[in-house]
């Protein structure tokens, strides 16, 4: 058994109690900086694991083939560390705004960081199971953390009941798969699959599987809790909900799909239900938006659009369809995260996070502005920006499925469509922040430095990777590879 | 040891047949009087008879051979869940209900989904085909534990993770002041 495969999890669990215990000492006034320590030590493990000698560097399997570190596992682990390093930096800025146990909202973050990466790793039913469960669970508390105020209960209520129900129909479908073929191990399941792809029950098992998975990335039909908890969570948590579980429940879809079950994917119902659901959950997401003021709550439609996109390159069910959904994925890491900084910085004293509160902004911060500018804009899929060559990739991957199957040219128009109607509400916002005609409050914005050093990381993030698409597109297409595409 | 001497007990066809029989009715009756107890409306009551009905039902899984799922039907409802239910009821202070007229809604609902429940029972009674041999019993207590603690560590270990997570959760999010 080769347990130092598991070092980088083993830190950052580490981490987590050493920053609820680090509560005891700090005195109050100072706990807002444990974040940056945090920050530090995540950023050292991000380092280490790109030293080649690190934990990261390690291929293998451990627990009888449960734990594996394969390429994709490596990936996602970098991906959900820079992710937790980002949300750090927006926790500490929003800090003023928690009343109570600031430094258990760290460590609950470090926490649900913690089960992406076992997810990351999970090759095998119970693991998927126990690390979604310990995200999802981490998550009810993180979203109902400013218990003072009632929409932020609303929405843990929410997402707890309906957290609770999409588990249910996860576990109900892991006994079904467990029944009919006796195995819970990925690679196993894969070996004996084939023989099963008959039997309806088995079928119905992998159905309800992907009805959990769904939930967790806010697909059409299981996407209701979406808009409703990302208005009321604290922003840090909705953040971390738009980039870090998403993520989680694309790396647990791309094993499910491509490790466990590829003889299931190949035939032509399954293929034409990831197809139908991208398509829905694209218009569902942009149409929704469209009508909306509130921007944390845009940004949940937004959001959804968005698992729409990245399901079309799932959907491709080809090695260039899962490197445009890794390279995606990274984009909107950035983009998501900026938009969401300057939410948390901009609106801090504003009751609701109504549009008309960023009115006069570039004014106020012209460096704020010209981020939440481009946030949107690669958000809507402008060149030269991340956003335009991630949509770039997906489209091109279904396109060239077109070829053997017809259906694919159906789902990249409906994803053109989708990408028009967004442009609108995307341009809405850009509008209040430059040509807004009421502009209350114009108060210049200070920031702190190391919130001007998160907007610049963004920044650069978001222009790196639509101008050097390669530096992360050459590393995915090789992940693609390995799931034996 | 008590192991042997239970397994002799539930193998001996007459005993497990009488024990069967009494375990049944005893959940059925008690669950009746979880619902409908004609002597006393106490919340508190229906509750301990709840107990009975899930401490009977640990009884029947037993007789089934599923030890450990008696157990955890002991430990976990009997005890956990139960706990917590009369928790509930003595922090709320539930005065004894008053008794309240049948809905005819409610009424149809509830023989409408018991008669569901009846169809699908003897549907798959039906189903079942006569076989010759008793069917192989698998997964002994035993066997259990040790695949929990060797294949299935990893996981067992994240759920005290996950147990801790929901402890910090809910104290921060119950505990009385704010500041």
């Amino acid at each position: 058994m080769n347990a130092s495969l598991m070092t980088l999890e083993l830190c950052v669990l580490a981490l987590g109690v050493v920053l609820l215990l680090a509560d005891f000492w700090m005195p109050a006034e100072r706990k807002k900086y444990l974040a940056y320590a945090a920050i530090a030590a995540l950023a050292g493990l991000l380092l280490i694991s790109f030293s080649g000698q690190g934990v990261c560097s390690l291929g293998g399997s451990a627990f009888h083939g449960a734990f594996a570190n394969d390429a994709l596992a490596v990936f996602f682990k970098r991906f959900f560390l820079l992710a937790a390093i980002l949300v750090l930096f927006i926790a500490a800025e929003f800090s003023g705004r928690i009343a109570a146990g600031i430094s258990e909202f760290y460590s609950l973050i470090v926490f649900a960081l913690a089960g992406m990466l076992f997810a990351a790793s999970a090759n095998d039913f119970a693991m998927l199971f126990v690390s979604i469960e310990l995200i999802t669970i981490t998550f009810y508390v993180l979203v109902s953390f400013q218990r003072g105020k009632l929409q932020s209960l609303e929405a843990g209520v929410k997402y707890l009941i309906l957290g609770a129900l999409s588990s249910a129909f996860m576990v109900f479908g892991i006994a079904l798969i467990w029944g009919t073929t006796g195995e819970l191990n990925f690679t196993k399941l894969a070996a004996v699959a084939p023989q099963f792809v008959g039997s309806q029950i088995f079928l119905l098992g992998v159905l309800l599987v992907l009805v959990g998975l769904g939930f967790k990335i806010a697909a059409f039909p299981f996407q209701i809790w979406a808009p409703d908890v990302y208005q009321g969570a604290p922003t840090p948590t909705t953040a971390f909900l738009a980039i870090g579980s998403k993520a989680a429940g694309f790396v647990l879809l791309l094993r499910v799909l491509f490790t466990a079950v590829p003889s299931v994917m190949h035939t032509p119902a399954f293929t034409n239900l990831l197809i139908i659901i991208s398509g829905i959950t694209i218009l569902y997401g942009n149409l929704c938006a469209l009508p909306q003021r509130n921007l944390k709550r845009l940004l949940g439609y937004s959001s959804i659009a968005h698992a729409g996109y990245l399901l079309l390159g799932v959907a491709a069910l080809s090695a260039n369809g899962q490197a445009a959904v890794l390279y995606y994925l990274a984009g909107y890491l950035f983009t998501v995260l900026a938009a969401f900084a300057v939410i948390a910085i901009v609106l801090q004293n504003v009751e609701n996070e109504d549009i008309s509160g960023l009115a006069g902004l570039n004014q106020r911060s012209p460096l704020l502005a010209a981020t939440m500018t481009l946030a949107m804009v690669s958000l809507a899929g402008i060149p030269p920006l991340a956003g335009f060559f991630g949509k770039f990739l997906l489209l091109k991957a279904v396109l060239e499925q077109g070829a053997t199957y017809h259906g694919y040219y159906c789902l990249a128009f409906t994803a053109l469509v989708g990408v028009v109607i967004s442009l609108y509400y995307y341009f809405n916002v850009v509008r209040a922040l430059y040509w807004s005609k009421e502009p209350a409050d114009l108060s210049p914005i200070e920031l702190s430095s190391p919130a001007k050093f998160f907007i610049w990381v963004c920044i650069a993030g978001i222009f790196w990777l639509g101008i050097y698409p390669s530096t992360v597109l050459d590393p995915a297409l090789a992940v693609a590879k390995s799931l034996g595409l | 040891m008590e192991m042997e001497v239970i397994n002799n007990l539930i193998n001996g066809g007459a005993v497990t047949d009488v024990l069967f029989y009494v375990f049944a009715a005893l959940t059925l009756l008690c669950g009746v009087l979880v619902i409908a107890n004609p002597f006393s409306r106490s919340p508190v009551t229906s509750a301990m008879f709840l107990v009975l009905t899930i401490l009977s039902m640990a009884g029947l899984f037993v007789l089934l051979h599923a030890f450990f799922l008696a157990a955890v039907q002991i430990l976990v409802y009997a005890g956990a869940v139960m706990v917590l239910f009369l928790f509930v009821i003595m922090l709320l202070d539930l005065k004894e209900e008053e008794r309240r007229k049948l809905k005819l809604f409610g009424l149809l609902g509830g023989l409408v989904s018991v008669g569901t429940v009846l169809a699908i029972f003897m549907r798959s009674l039906a189903a079942i085909k006569p076989a010759g041999a008793a069917p192989q019993l698998e997964g002994s207590t035993p066997d259990l534990g040790r695949l929990l603690f060797s294949q299935y560590v990893l996981p067992f270990e994240i759920v005290s993770v996950l147990l801790l997570v929901a402890m910090v959760g809910v104290i921060l999010l119950s505990k009385k002041k704010l500041e």
